[in-house]
């Protein structure tokens, strides 16, 4: 039995792959610029920074040279810091931590709602009641909050973001779990003598997860934003860290002077944020058209 | 529907509790001492023993929290270790400039809402052209719209609007500490006027993301509800197309636009926060920013138990508006 159950698996794991020239030719130009970008900029975030000629920390010219001078595609901050080197190495920096923050949050909330879902009862009910009460509260508030206590710095963002955002995962991946349990091939596998973990981790959190990647994905442009909020209200790394939310608030003191300053590292949020928003959406579109 | 608002009141009520206990927690694990930051990093030992008394901070720790409990509900948040003075003080002219500039976001997110709705799912490539453009406000932070309404309406456009600050003339002595109405109370239209000039920009950057995202989910109820039974229904009576959307199409997509509504609500305390800094703008926002700056953590503690408190209130009134529109809820 378990033999026959594990050639299922494959074959259900398998089919996506065969369908994926078919995902694509459905996708619209637009959905597919997108993924494009949302592929160009994670080459970018990645590489870029050891391609740049300067030190993203370290002055390199005059101080607030404006965009297109001599060297200075971007122009050089009140420093005299590259821009362009700045805001690549600040694009990787909010990247990373947005995916870091997204995969840890899924994880924490789908561990949780898997075990509310999965052993039901009190523990279900307890379990749920924890996550409602922190669905009830203002989440922006209360990461500033944790972040303010925990000290200004990257992490402390990362740490206040994660605690707000987990229940969002907890509920959904408990909705999922509970409609799965039900599902005739569980059913089957139950009757057949398939318990306790290995029903869990064989049949349940597989059909679970790709709701879960799907979230987290959509996800990724929100938490981009949200680092960048905390960081522009000072909850980040300060100076000369490359942060970009950090860069635009310190910009924000030679605005009508030098707009550059501040403008461009907010543009860099929004590119990111409306690439992976697009994406995401796109990316949803792909599971809808396929039906997986 | 009394069950239901009593329930509602209940929960409302034990969310605040453990809103307080977080935020007093948070203060007891911060990082940084805050008799340190009262006292100053050089203070004698006497000075420091006389500022833990002060500060209460020798009592037991459930003692202290029902103390910051019982502080809070009265409005007293204790004293700020930046400025030592008592942080209710500092904040009672900075609440109503929120308040008052949260009020004007959440009107203009409406009209921007309703307004873009239609536009939102029109077909063909001006329809597609149009989402792009919104999906691309919605993306930009809010202190990205911020900054360029400065730019283009301060800076190119030669100043047609303010670009700081609340008023050009400054607050009347005995007034409310909003400034329309202050204005329109002392029947002074040029300081009406001056203030709703002062008001529209930060406004504006504060509620583009949630106007957008309004727009949204109503274009997506309205277009569900025209392909539905009882749309085909009113057609087939001789109802016009632009009766059916007023009368029948827009006021089911209201439920999930006013659920929608108290979430951006939650969302538009963040970008406040942000838009007050780029305009400055003297409200609990620019407040927590300057707390957050010498880690004077009482103060933040304030700032988010009433930003907190605000947004909870507010939940639960739209979860009653909701129940009373539609049954269907207050009966699952």
């Amino acid at each position: 039995m378990p033999f026959s159950r594990r050639r299922t698996l494959e074959r259900v794991e398998a089919a996506p792959t065969a369908r994926r020239d078919s995902a694509w030719s459905a996708l619209g130009p637009g959905e597919r610029t997108s993924l494009i970008a949302m592929a160009a900029i994670v080459l970018v975030a990645i590489i870029g920074p050891t391609l740049m000629p300067y030190s993203p920390i370290i002055p390199s010219g005059s101080q607030l040279l404006p965009p297109l001078s001599s060297g200075h595609v971007l122009g050089t901050d009140v420093l005299g810091m590259d821009m362009a080197t700045r805001l690549v190495a600040g694009m990787q920096r909010s990247l990373l931590a947005a995916v870091l923050v997204t995969a840890v949050s899924a994880a924490i909330g789908t561990f949780i709602g898997v075990v509310a879902g999965f052993r039901g009862g009190w523990l279900d009910s307890a379990l749920m009641r924890f996550t409602d009460l922190f669905l009830a509260f203002p989440a922006m508030i209360i990461a500033m909050a944790i972040a303010a206590a925990i000290g200004q710095s990257l992490g402390s963002a990362m740490i206040g973001i994660i605690v707000v955002w987990w229940p969002l995962y907890a509920r959904l991946v408990r909705g999922e779990v509970r409609r799965v349990v039900a599902l005739p091939h569980v059913q089957a596998a139950r009757v057949s003598g398939v318990r306790g973990w290995r029903l869990l981790w064989r049949h349940v959190v597989p059909a679970v997860m790709p709701t879960v990647v799907v979230t987290a994905s959509l996800d990724i442009g929100a938490v981009v934003m949200t680092l960048a909020a905390l960081s522009f209200i000072g909850l980040g790394t300060p100076a000369p860290a490359p942060e970009l939310g950090r860069m635009a608030s310190d910009g924000m003191k030679y605005f009508l002077n030098a707009w550059w300053v501040a403008v461009l590292p907010s543009v860099t949020i929004g590119l990111v944020a409306f690439v992976f928003n697009y994406a995401g959406d796109a990316l949803r579109v792909v599971l809808r058209r396929t039906g997986v | 529907m009394l069950v239901f608002v009593a329930k509602r009141l209940g929960s409302l009520v034990v969310v605040l509790f453990f809103l307080t206990l977080l935020v007093f927690t948070l203060g007891k694990v911060a990082d940084s001492d805050p008799v340190r930051t009262y006292v100053g990093v050089n203070a004698s030992a006497e000075a420091v023993t006389a500022a833990r008394e002060e500060l209460g901070l020798d009592d037991p720790v459930p003692v202290q929290f029902a103390s910051f409990l019982g502080g809070a509900v009265h409005g007293d948040f204790g004293i700020s270790l930046a400025s030592k003075r008592p942080i209710a003080d500092e904040l009672s002219s900075r609440l109503p400039a929120t308040l008052e500039l949260a009020g004007w976001a959440l009107m203009l997110t409406v009209v921007i809402g309703v307004s873009l709705a239609s536009l939102y799912s029109r077909p063909g490539r001006v329809g597609a052209f149009l989402r792009f453009v919104f999906f691309s406000a919605a993306s930009a932070p809010s202190f990205l719209i911020a900054m360029l309404s400065v730019l283009v309406f301060y800076k190119w456009l030669g100043g047609v609007l303010p670009a700081a600050g609340r008023s050009s003339y400054g607050p009347y002595e005995d007034g409310t500490g909003f400034y329309v109405i202050d204005g329109i109370l002392h029947a002074s239209p040029t300081y009406t006027w001056d203030a709703i000039q002062h008001l529209l920009l930060p406004a504006l950057a504060a509620s583009v993301g949630a106007g957008v995202a309004l727009a949204r989910v109503l274009a997506d109820g309205i277009s569900s509800s025209l392909s539905s039974p009882w749309a085909r229904t009113a057609r087939a009576l001789g109802e016009n197309e632009g009766t059916i959307v007023r009368r029948h199409a827009l006021r089911n997509a209201s439920s999930p636009a006013l659920s929608l509504l108290a979430v951006q609500a939650g969302f538009m305390v963040s970008s406040l926060v942000v838009v007050e800094q780029v305009f400055s703008w003297n409200g609990l926002g620019s407040y927590l920013s300057g707390a957050i700056g010498v880690g004077d953590f009482p103060a933040i503690a304030a700032v988010c138990l009433i930003l907190g408190a605000v947004y909870v209130v507010l939940n639960t009134l739209v979860d009653v508006a909701l129940a009373a529109v539609d049954p269907r809820v207050r009966l699952s």
